[in-house]
């Protein structure tokens, strides 16, 4: 048979790989910063730009879409070309797709620090950047089927299919969850409101982490794990259960995020079963990795990408163990809203994400390069150094978490909360603060090694931009075979279709009778639009971030609805574009703070929180009393508010700026009356405007009305 | 823990269906492996062990 000459193109490999370590020590020494700010608030500078409610962000985003995003196309674009035995399809589609994502990733680091946000979280980029990337996603995608199609293997190696699987799901997931109508360059409202909006934004961020942390990773397991260990997998056949269980199962548990809240009950209820049953598909990957290492474990004492790779197979399967225990109700209850979803989050993206892809360019580097290791010693140390601080990080969160969450809940005898200040539990934990960042810092500092050591690695050899191979080109296929899976592992459309089939049935289920069944979000009849003072002080409240530290949804406990007031209903959100329930409680939740301080009080807690809160870890927000509220895009905003559903008149919109003009030297008045001297058209006067409003209608009903009375 | 997913004032056929589906779809994923074929489960898994690279030649640039 007669082979042919090509070249598999290292050069675009190599690019991600560099990406993929700059990036990620950006985003690990933001993230390191954050974790400092939360210990000592004055690490926030008292600058507008470095809060952690505008850089928590830039974090989030940068260790997935900039560090682990690099990481899987550095690891897809290798596997790729010598599992299809093909170049990429197109060198300048490779090109347009590198430089594309690293301007996406500059630009967001840009405009989050300047508040410009959505506030979805994982997600928070404005609408320009989401349009940046959907265009980026199908150059991706293009290059990568272009290259499947003109490949030279007959059928698709299980890694293929992970690609497959995130390559069309991520893109419904970014479409669906960025459906928004912009009034400006910057600035935009999320079609959906309230309980549907909170719905589809869990659905993607849930399955963000599936199809963007997890799947892609796995098929770089299936391809990279065999190469390190020079042994094929434990179980082809595993394999396919383990693809097509995890895609089909993962989507549907995206409510398990909203566990207790005005979700509709059936959903809640979906989220937690599914999430259970995540369990066998996840275990099937990390047995079918694990077990590929039989009669190789002695290699794990000498190869540290071998190491790494075992680290972060248990760390995968730890995570996916303990993502459905949170799920059940009983665990949430006391689990959610505390650092035990970070350190869960973090037990998967230090663990999995980040040692496998330090595994990855420990690997690869050297062979692209076509050298060894400059230090396989220090990649050792870094090994070691990265798995205390995972230690470090995690275990003291856990701790914080028990203890913050039962402090939530504890009650004297007497039946009075035993902490009824939300204060006194955040100093409790503040020692388990400095020790995560502790962790943290080892964490980075063990990337840091790696880079010292992948750069002398680099030196010592050369790239081998275009390395040398060949192969038989495909001939027709004389012989119909079989076996279903057999013919579908040749057929990429077709794989792709059945993969978004299986994606899409879980969140159409879940989604579709929310959306469509109104009984499903029951309305209240007191529940009125904000003002137009309001809606300018909530987009402030977005702009600050206030969301990453603050919840709006008051759970059904006695616990909560003592320590903050009526629990929350599904009907109080129904104009709320986006949704702002959040999902962390650094601070108490605010849902019920309208009316319950003076305006007064607003101003000094924004002004400095420990005049109101000694002790506050909050930062200050002084900006807010010297800068002039923007009220030139009210009409817009509200006008947009319209046509997402929000019943405001002609005569509302009309009289926009002269309502918000009166509702603002009203609150001037008050705080001029006591003392202070402040002008009706500074932002912090809006704010004040939307705290105050805060869960404040469901009291002017005496009952609440839902459609079905 | 099981109130959470038997009580749903008469949602259930929802949980029901979706786990029907999902038993279905995995009843007969798992028929269709049991009967795959040793020889090409085998040849699937030696795919990524031969990446078709040749020795080093003179376009190291």
């Amino acid at each position: 048979m007669q082979l042919t000459k090509f070249n598999y193109d290292n050069k675009i490999v190599r690019n991600f790989a560099v990406a993929t370590i700059v990036w990620g020590i950006v985003g690990m020494s933001v993230g390191l910063l954050v974790a400092m700010q939360l210990v000592w608030p004055f690490m926030n500078f008292d600058l507008q730009y470095t809060t952690f409610g505008r850089i928590r962000p830039v974090h989030t985003n940068a260790v997935i879409f900039a560090f682990v995003g690099n990481g899987i196309f550095m690891g897809a674009y290798y596997s790729l070309q010598r599992l299809l035995k093909a170049r990429m399809y197109s060198d300048f589609l490779s090109g347009v797709h590198f430089w594309g994502w690293q301007l996406i990733i500059v630009a967001t680091a840009i405009t989050l620090p300047l508040g410009l946000t959505t506030s979805h979280e994982y997600a928070e980029m404005e609408w320009p950047i989401d349009v940046a990337i959907t265009i980026i996603w199908v150059v991706f995608g293009i290059n990568m089927f272009g290259t499947i199609i003109k490949r030279r293997e007959r059928h698709m190696y299980v890694a293929i299919w992970f690609y497959i699987a995130t390559f069309v799901t991520v893109a419904v997931l970014h479409i669906v969850n960025s459906v928004q109508l912009p009034i400006s360059m910057w600035k935009s409202y999320y079609l959906y409101a309230g309980v549907q909006d909170a719905l589809v934004q869990w659905w993607y961020g849930h399955n963000a982490v599936a199809f963007f942390l997890t799947t892609p990773y796995l098929g770089m397991m299936y391809y990279f794990l065999p190469k390190m260990a020079n042994r094929p997998i434990y179980s082809y056949k595993l394999s396919i259960l383990h693809f097509w269980s995890l895609i089909f199962i993962y989507i549907w548990a995206g409510p398990h995020h909203l566990l207790y809240t005005a979700l509709p009950e059936w959903v809640q209820s979906l989220g937690v079963a599914f999430s259970i049953m995540l369990i066998a598909p996840s275990w099937g990957g990390m047995i079918n990795g694990l077990l590929t290492l039989r009669g190789a474990w002695d290699k794990v004492r000498t190869e540290p990408t071998l190491k790494f790779m075992v680290v972060a197979l248990t760390a995968y399967g730890m995570a996916t163990f303990e993502g459905p225990m949170l799920s059940l109700k009983k665990v949430n209850a006391i689990a959610h809203f505390t650092d035990w979803i970070v350190a869960h989050v973090h037990v998967g993206a230090l663990g999995w994400n980040g040692f496998m892809t330090f595994a990855i360019l420990y690997w690869l580097i050297p062979r692209i390069y076509k050298t060894e290791l400059y230090s396989k010693k220090l990649a050792s140390t870094h090994f070691w150094i990265g798995t205390l601080g995972i230690l470090f990080y995690a275990i003291p969160m856990y701790w914080a978490a028990v203890v913050q969450g039962l402090m939530w809940k504890e009650f004297t005898p007497e039946g009075v909360l035993k902490y009824p200040n939300f204060l006194a539990t955040t100093l409790q934990i503040i020692p388990m603060h400095m020790l995560r960042a502790i962790g943290g810092a080892l964490y980075l500092s063990g990337a840091l090694m790696m880079t010292y050591n992948l750069v002398k690695t680099m030196k010592k050899g050369r790239l081998l931009a275009n390395e040398p191979a060949e192969a038989p080109e495909l001939t027709p296929v004389v012989v119909n075979e079989r076996a279903p899976h057999r013919r579908l592992e040749r057929k990429p459309i077709l794989f792709l279709v059945l993969a978004l089939i299986a994606i899409l049935i879980g969140g159409i289920v879940q989604m579709m009778p929310t959306f469509m069944i109104s009984s499903n979000v029951p309305t209240i009849a007191s529940v009125q639009p904000y003002t137009a003072l309001e809606i300018q002080g909530r987009d402030l409240y977005i702009r600050e971030g206030c969301v990453n530290c603050h919840t709006q949804t008051v759970r059904p406990f006695r616990s909560e609805t003592v320590r903050y007031g009526e629990y929350s209903k599904a009907g109080e959100f129904v104009y709320d574009h986006p949704f702002l329930w959040g999902s962390k409680r650094t601070g108490p939740d605010l849902h019920r703070i309208g009316k319950k301080y003076p305006n007064k009080w607003h101003f000094d807690h924004m002004l400095d929180p420990t005049i109101t809160s000694p002790g506050s870890i909050m930062p200050a927000y002084p900006w807010l009393i010297e800068q002039t509220l923007d009220a030139s895009t009210t009409k817009a905003k509200l006008n947009a508010m319209r046509i997402l559903g929000v019943p405001y008149t002609d005569e509302d919109i009309h009289h926009a700026d002269a309502n918000l003009l009166e509702q603002a030297e009203g609150i001037a008045a008050d705080l001029n009356g006591q003392g202070l001297n402040v002008r009706a058209d500074k932002e912090i006067v809006a704010l004040i405007a939307y705290l105050q409003r805060l869960g404040t209608d469901i009291n002017n009903a005496p009952e609440a009305k839902t459609v079905n009375d | 823990m099981f109130k959470q997913i038997t009580d749903l004032s008469g949602n259930e056929w929802y949980l029901i269906a979706s786990l029907w589906i999902f038993l279905l779809f995995f009843i007969t994923v798992g028929i269709r492996l049991f009967r795959m074929r040793k020889d090409d489960a085998d040849y699937m898994k030696g795919i990524p062990m031969d990446d078709a690279a040749q020795p080093e030649d003179d376009s190291v640039n």
